[in-house]
């Protein structure tokens, strides 16, 4: 073992040899014994004991087989509506690693000590982004490496963990090697150099993932999606700490097995690396003051404030999205999952999240709404039904892999329908008592009915009255022609639509159709979104929970008023007490 | 007696000492885990350990000579109540249920400090100091407050009045009372009476100590009983259709209820409030396998008028699945959680 003296010089060594090659051969960063830079050779970890394969197999058929399947061939009754799918376990291929692309991860059954043991890692902080859940406060590190126990030992079937002749390690030394400070020559030079090592060709040149989204597959021949950088807390190698930088420079050093991701730990050096993953890094979305946004422990999802704040502005609302007003404008995360509660269902949701903005002024409410979606997808030809209807013929997908209408043969292979996006608002929403909402998917019934506003990417955007989830949309008359689209473009893997409405009143509007946007009032919200490639139309869909609109008020006058009259009464309260304090103490009574 | 209040003090300096780590991310916070479905428990005992500690520590600073005046304990207890309150209970209460707590909290200090005369006055003493200002600290010290506190008041009111968009509190039934019967594909099932038919032993009887008998082990993980795999081919009767349930689950269920029947699946992020956690002792545990059987079938929007709000998107289950079907994902859900379900007995 070399101390860590010999290893930082054994390092510079390696790195002015790397500065020679580059000028002979422009092959940079192999170290003198062949290795890539920051990494070392490592030894395979001893076979678990017996006695914990067994204790696993009771974790795996309590916990895991229903989603990684009897042999462990990632088919359980789960996996064929889940995409991506659980992993098939046979080939001994784990994308989350530290060690060289192509190789086993580092597991040992001893040794449950984070950065030495990828495995019990994995399992622990699960794979955001996908069904797998973190098992810590579920499983305890024993039973954890216990099922990992039987899954390398029997479930994975190809390769051996211990077979010295057909298998070896070499790690990455990320403890060893400290992160570059993200300055912004850093990140400069990173941007730099996501371009020239072609990193953009399949994450999109804004890095939303939108490059080359259609044709890439995995080992096992399904299609795959390249990462979108802006949401880090998707990274499956996150491991609950999306901003850390360290967990970026890991993957690209090591690769993603099984996916067209490589590892570009053999063209790269160290200090490139860092400088590629202090960009990528910052490309996550931030505060308005760039500190990360803070992330829920329920759920591994930046925080959600249910309240998105409409800004006053007078005169015009601007359409300039550069334009201070919205730049000032607080700007909210907006969770979407898939429609699952009625047919058909939407098990594989592409959209995820929006991001929303708002302001008002006297007549109107303006939307802003930003959202990623790889694909721009506008339907070719008419669609073969009206824009009113809701029960339309798209089919639920069976949940049998390899057959004909699984999600599977599906995806990527959708007839492709139109982008869309809808805000749902309640009508008559002050006669519902207190804490009670209308029904999220399109109203309740006549008595409570929803006011929905839908843009679709073929440019249309139309007013509809909901009454039920499974009613067809209602037209409304000439609505239409008071709303106004004041924005929509796709830009490299990202949306960006304003809707502008009236705000309303009992004069011009028909109140059992309108929505009445009230100063200082909470106004129920929905928000829905169809991705065209992802075959979205209809209930198949991503929705959100119930939000609020809040157009904030102007601050009234008493606010600076009354608070000093407080003090003041406080300050003669003061003497009060003080005069009577000192006169009983002189014997004198009031 | 000494002994076991240095004991106690120990306790009360290392519990500070961890909660104040913990709150300032010294520590890594979950050091002492909050253990789900025990949380009300655990979070009193801890409170014990506390009020434990500080009669300990309070003891022996009394006995070094540095007794803490009862003006300064009672403050310093309610604050401590505060900031438990605030930084360790997860998922955070709410500010108005936070200042219900404190009010209830700063009435028993109060009684506390006037449980007789002579605490009373022991209590009010350092007020009484400060007001008579007979000494140049207690002078400066008056000042000091007596243009503090307007500001201070002046600006919480300022602050109060500001208009605000935080959160409307919504407040929700847990329990819908259930209705007599259910009509579920086109059958009628009373609720008192009804069984579920899948819990039965290898002879296809009804047999709740079977079923008992094989049902998850509670304690950490909550793993099957040895020779219970319901994934063993040679099942006959309940674990079987434990099995089969699963398969229903994690095709259906699992989405936002959770690989772990927790509420925290694949889509459980977008939801308000997050999906039921079945694992708690407070959901199915409380219920009968008849009422489980209901809130399936009709799901949120079959919740009764009493029910409201319903905020719950749980589709009715009876649009996606057979009466049989739903009957395993019960089935299912106790055995996965290791609860039995309540009977009417």
């Amino acid at each position: 073992m070399m101390d860590s003296m010999t290893q930082k010089a054994g390092i510079i060594a390696a790195a002015a040899f790397g500065v020679v090659l580059v000028s002979t051969s422009g092959y940079s960063s192999v170290s003198a014994q062949g290795l890539p830079e920051g990494f070392k050779k490592g030894e395979l970890a001893a076979e678990p004991s017996a006695e914990m394969i067994e204790a696993g197999k009771r974790v795996y058929f309590t916990k895991c087989v229903w989603c990684h399947g009897v042999d462990g061939a990632g088919d359980g009754p789960g996996a064929d509506r889940l995409w991506p799918r659980p992993r098939n376990f046979n080939q001994g291929t784990f994308k989350i690693r530290h060690t060289a692309s192509g190789e086993l991860p580092l597991f040992d059954a001893k040794k449950p000590i984070p950065g030495q043991n990828d495995l019990f890692e994995t399992v622990t902080h699960g794979l955001p982004g996908s069904a797998m859940p973190p098992w810590e406060g579920i499983l305890s590190e024993e039973q954890r490496q216990q099922v990992l126990s039987f899954v390398t030992t029997q479930l994975v079937k190809d390769r051996k963990f211990t077979d010295k002749q057909s298998e070896s390690q070499t790690v990455l030394q990320l403890a060893d090697l400290k992160p570059k400070p993200a300055t912004d020559e850093s990140k400069k030079r990173g941007g730099e150099l996501i371009v020239e090592k072609k990193c953009v060709e399949c994450h999109g040149m804004e890095g939303r993932g939108d490059g080359n989204a259609f044709n890439l597959k995995d080992d096992w021949g399904f299609s795959i999606q390249p990462a979108n950088w802006h949401k880090c807390w998707n990274f499956r190698g996150s491991r609950q700490d999306p901003y850390n930088v360290s967990n970026i420079f890991r993957t690209f050093s090591t690769g993603v097995n099984g996916t067209p991701m490589p590892s570009f730990a053999d063209n790269t050096s160290v200090d490139e690396r860092w400088d590629i993953a202090n960009f990528v890094n910052s490309l996550c979305e931030r505060d308005p003051l760039g500190n990360p946004l803070p992330i829920d422990p329920l759920t591994d999802k930046p925080k959600i404030n249910f309240v998105i704040p409409s800004d006053m502005v007078e005169g015009e609302i601007p359409t300039d999205l550069e334009h201070e007003a919205w730049k000032k404008a607080p700007k909210r995360y907006v969770a979407m999952g898939g429609q699952i509660t009625h047919k058909p269902r939407n098990f594989v949701n592409r959209l995820d999240d929006i991001w929303v903005r708002s302001l008002y002024n006297d007549k109107h409410i303006v939307y802003l709404l930003e959202w990623d979606d790889r694909t721009k997808s506008v339907a070719e030809g008419k669609l073969p039904w009206a824009p009113t209807q809701v029960n339309i013929d798209i089919k639920e997908q069976d949940p049998k892999t390899g057959e004909e209408g699984s999600i599977a043969a599906h995806q990527n292979n959708y007839t492709v329908y139109n982008d869309a996006i809808a805000i749902e608002t309640a009508v008559k929403w002050k006669e519902l008592p207190a804490p009670i909402k209308p029904r999220y998917l399109f109203g309740t019934n006549e008595q409570f009915p929803m006011d929905i506003v839908k843009w679709e990417a073929d440019g249309s955007l139309r007013a509809f009255k909901g009454t039920g989830w499974d009613k067809d949309f209602e037209e409304r008359d000439n609505y239409e022609e008071a709303m106004k689209l004041l924005k929509a473009e796709w830009k490299n893997g990202r949306w960006y639509v304003m809707i502008q409405r009236p705000v309303g009143n009992k004069k011009d509007q028909d109140y059992d159709e309108d929505t009445f946007f009230e100063v200082g009032q909470y106004i129920p919200t929905v928000f829905f979104a169809w991705d065209g490639h992802n075959g979205d139309a209809g209930r198949k869909m991503a929705v959100s929970a119930f939000y609020y609109t809040f157009m904030n008020p102007p601050v009234p006058q008493e606010t600076y008023i009354y608070p000093v009259v407080i003090a003041v009464g406080v300050v003669l309260l003061e003497g009060w007490v003080l005069t009577r304090r000192s006169n009983k103490k002189k014997g004198k009574t009031l | 007696m000494k002994a076991l209040m240095s004991l106690g003090a120990l306790i009360g300096v290392a519990g500070l000492l961890l909660l104040g780590g913990m709150i300032f991310d010294v520590v890594p916070s979950n050091t002492v885990r909050l253990v789900e479905g025990y949380m009300p428990i655990q979070l009193l005992l801890e409170v014990a350990c506390f009020v434990i500690g500080f009669t300990g520590l309070s003891y022996m600073m009394n006995a070094m000579g540095m007794a803490l005046p009862r003006f300064w304990q009672g403050i310093g207890f309610w604050i401590f109540l505060m900031v438990y309150l605030k930084y360790r209970v997860y998922p955070p209460i709410p500010f108005s249920v936070r200042a219900m707590y404190g009010t209830v909290g700063l009435v028993t200090v109060f009684m506390w400090v006037s449980a007789n005369e002579e605490d009373w006055s022991k209590f009010k003493r350092p007020i009484m100091n400060v007001l008579d200002a007979q000494t140049g600290m207690n002078r400066l010290l008056r000042y000091v407050y007596l243009v503090l506190i307007p500001i201070l008041i002046g600006g919480f009111s300022f602050n109060a009045m500001m208009p605000k968009s935080e959160e409307p509190i919504e407040l929700r039934t847990v329990h819908p009372a259930p209705p007599a019967s259910t009509k579920v594909h086109g059958k009628t099932y009373t609720l008192q009476t009804s069984q579920n038919p899948y819990r039965v032993n290898p002879d296809g009887k009804y047999d709740q100590e079977f079923s008992n008998a094989n049902i998850v082990e509670q304690g950490m993980g909550r793993l099957m009983k040895p020779n219970a795999n319901p994934w063993d081919e040679k099942n006959q009767g309940y674990l079987k259709y434990v099995r089969e349930g699963g398969e229903i689950f994690f095709q259906n269920c699992h989405f936002c209820h959770g690989d772990n029947l927790n509420g925290r699946g694949l889509h459980a992020f977008a939801f308000n409030p997050i999906p039921a956690n079945f694992t708690d002792p407070g959901t199915i545990a409380q219920l009968q396998e008849t009422f489980i059987f209901w809130r399936v079938s009709k799901g949120g929007i079959g919740l009764p008028n009493e029910g409201f709000p319903w905020a719950s998107v749980m589709p009715p289950w009876e649009q996606h699945l057979t009466v049989d079907e739903i009957w395993k994902v019960v089935l299912f859900e106790y055995w996965h959680t290791g609860y039995y379900p309540r009977t009417w007995d």
